[in-house]
């Protein structure tokens, strides 16, 4: 049987001590700081690659018809917005303010934030996908103009085909399993936040 | 540059261990543990600044270090306590003695804890004191003192109760 003084004794004269140097704290501090603007480098140059690709198509390729052009800057639209939200969450996590607060506060900007994110991947997945489709929509004006009937027919057939495989297994599961995932995180949350909180 | 890097080793050599054994207390693994440390230290670094006009700088790395832990938690996979307890086992495996065992035995009833307990109970065990502990948990000083009594007694009897099996 112990005393809580015996207990506090046994914790004072354990061994166990952090096997990390200031030296390679130093390191890792470099390395993170490589390793997110690597990150957000490769980001910014798929993007940048896909950016000039369209206009490339849109300056050199001659469309018939307005709505390709209005097709390739929907496309456009959607990358950098995609890209512009990321690069906004990158600095929302870099921004250690939040760090600072209470434990209280901390969870709560936490919750605030995941839940955030989920709206973004889940929401503007169908919006993307919408986007998309319109886009797609839009590029078979011209493709009615310039394919023969029944290669238009086949290309709108395996479009239609992709967007409802698209639409009805990838998104379907990807929603399923982000809200399964926050909803677990947030109750997580929600548990740690009311033992923090001053009663 | 130069007067940052002493501050940060300063920081470093005066507050590592305790960090260290706060993260250890709440995850209950040492290379989580270590992780978290040098998480919490690489964050330290960032906030450098903002620390210089804070007049007890020890208050604001644990309060860094616990909100590290909790968002590990955010991300990790919650594990049953049974498997963490069993984590701790094989940490102490290598060297075993009376005493490790003992030790485990402590980090094993810990994880048997509420999350704010064990990062409270961490610096009660740490001698830390109660206004800085308050601080850190952003709590009342009176609220802490009846969780802390709470937390004691709870902590004693489920080691206890593990000492007898």
């Amino acid at each position: 049987m112990k005393g809580f003084d015996e207990i506090q004794q046994l914790w004072q004269g354990q061994r166990p001590e952090p096997n990390v140097s200031f030296e390679t704290i130093l390191k890792r501090i470099q390395g993170s700081k490589a390793a997110l603007a690597k990150k957000l480098f490769w980001q910014s140059i798929a993007v940048g690659v896909a950016v000039v690709l369209l206009l490339w198509m849109c300056f050199t390729v001659d469309f018939s018809t307005w709505t390709t052009y209005l097709a390739l800057a929907m496309l456009g639209g959607c990358v950098c917005y995609y890209f512009l939200n990321q690069l906004r969450d990158y600095r929302d996590i870099k921004n250690s303010e939040h760090l600072l607060s209470k434990p209280e506060d901390y969870i709560q900007y936490l919750k605030t934030f995941q839940q955030k994110r989920n709206r973004f991947n889940t929401r503007n997945y169908a919006v993307y996908e919408i986007c998309v489709a319109v886009a797609f929509g839009l590029y078979g004006i011209e493709m009615y103009f310039v394919l023969p009937f029944w290669t238009f027919v086949g290309a709108i057939a395996f479009m239609v085909f992709w967007f409802l495989i698209c639409h009805y297994i990838f998104m379907k599961q990807y929603i399923r399993n982000e809200n399964a995932r926050i909803e677990e995180m947030i109750a997580n949350l929600e548990r740690i936040k009311s033992q923090f909180r001053d009663v | 540059m130069n007067n940052q890097r002493q501050l940060f080793q300063q920081l470093f050599e005066d507050n590592s261990k305790k960090v260290y054994h706060l993260c250890y207390g709440y995850t209950g693994d040492r290379d989580s543990a270590n992780d978290l440390m040098q998480e919490t230290f690489i964050k330290v670094w960032q906030n450098l600044e903002k620390f210089r006009n804070q007049a007890q700088l020890s208050t604001w790395i644990y309060r860094i270090a616990v909100n590290t832990c909790l968002s590990y938690l955010r991300t990790a996979k919650r594990r049953a306590t049974d498997e963490l307890n069993e984590n701790i086992v094989e940490n102490y495996a290598e060297e075993y003695s009376e005493k490790q065992e003992q030790i485990a035995l402590l980090y094993k009833s810990i994880a048997k804890l509420e999350e704010n307990e064990r990062i409270i109970i961490s610096m009660v065990l740490d001698e830390i004191p109660y206004s800085e502990i308050a601080e850190v948990a952003g709590i009342s000083e009176g609220n802490l003192r009846v969780k802390i009594h709470r937390i004691k007694h709870k902590l004693t009897e489920i080691y206890n109760s593990n000492e007898r099996v």
